[in-house]
């Protein structure tokens, strides 16, 4: 039996968004033909520019809007998908494998979306990187062709290790990272590496 | 006190009429279909959106985020700026 909206349950609460967009939409799409097939005269009513402002800005916004929202949630388990990525893929789920992507993955460090989760940036800023940079590797993947070697665009931001890690039990009672005070300083300024001492987040 | 003569009424034909207001007139036809364009514009919008609700993947989502709603971004700028448009038709701006 599924869950009710208010479950809490993310997948849940975006399939109930995704039958209103597909709600909103029909509607909007309705109130367009029907527009569309008046005659001439018709657009120059009060009655067409309300039914306009309904039909053709208000409903079709509300169905975009859930489109972003659905679709982004979507997407953030493709990662994979494409054969390009399979290599990093196959590390991620070897058992064997001691890279930092791995053993968060195999582990449930991260629960949910691990791949996104270390490559985007928090807020709503890092949201819109993570469209824009998914849109290029897009482009990339289905028009201008992957390029020959695969590496990260720029350095990876030591505060997304910090997010979950900064001030956590288990860092702070680790002597390497907090004795001397500098070390601290060093890791949270990121000057100091976290991959200087820990295995690499992925198999180079 | 000296008494104020009296005005002479005026008559009917001689009572300044209020300016009649300027007749709005009708959309041209150009306007008319721009804006049946953007309805269709919105319409295509439409349709890749939904083919990414029912049918999701990375192609309809990467469909729905470029030309999906590249058109009906299209069909809005082409509302508002019919809207403007018509309000300076309507001398209102």
């Amino acid at each position: 039996m599924e869950e009710g909206v208010f479950s809490g349950d993310s997948a849940n609460i975006h399939r109930w968004l995704s039958w209103a967009g597909v709600i909103f939409g029909l509607i909007a799409a309705v109130i367009l033909v029907y527009a569309l097939t008046r005659k001439p005269g018709w657009l120059n009513s009060p009655a067409a520019h309300w039914t306009l402002l309904i039909g053709l800005f208000l409903l079709p916004s509300v169905t975009m809007l859930l489109g972003n929202v659905v679709g982004f949630a979507a997407v953030k388990d493709s990662c994979g998908s494409c054969h390009t990525m399979d290599p990093w893929m196959a590390d991620m789920k070897n058992p064997e494998s001691k890279t930092l992507a791995s053993r968060h993955y195999q582990n449930r460090w991260i629960n949910e979306h691990a791949c996104y989760t270390c490559h985007t940036g928090y807020g709503l800023s890092g949201n819109i990187q993570a469209k824009m940079g998914g849109l290029r590797h897009v482009i990339r993947e289905y028009i201008t062709g992957v390029p020959a070697e695969i590496k990260i665009s720029r350095p990876f931001p030591q505060k997304t290790c910090l997010h979950c890690h900064a001030e956590a039990a288990s860092f702070l009672k680790t002597e390497q990272h907090v004795d001397p005070p500098e070390i601290k300083e060093g890791i949270f300024s990121g000057k100091i590496s976290c991959f200087l001492c820990h295995d690499p987040p992925h198999p180079r | 006190m000296s008494e104020e003569p009296a005005r002479p009424a005026l008559s009917q034909a001689e009572t300044p009429a209020a300016p009649a207001p300027d007749p709005v007139p009708p959309a041209t036809k150009s306007s008319r279909n721009i804006m049946r364009a953007a309805l269709v514009f919105a319409l295509f919008g439409l349709a890749v959106s939904m083919w990414h609700f029912l049918w999701p993947s990375e192609l309809a989502f990467t469909a729905f985020m470029t030309i999906g709603q590249g058109s009906f971004g299209l069909a809005i700028v082409i509302y508002i700026w019919m809207i403007f448009r018509d309000l300076r038709r309507r001398k209102a701006l």
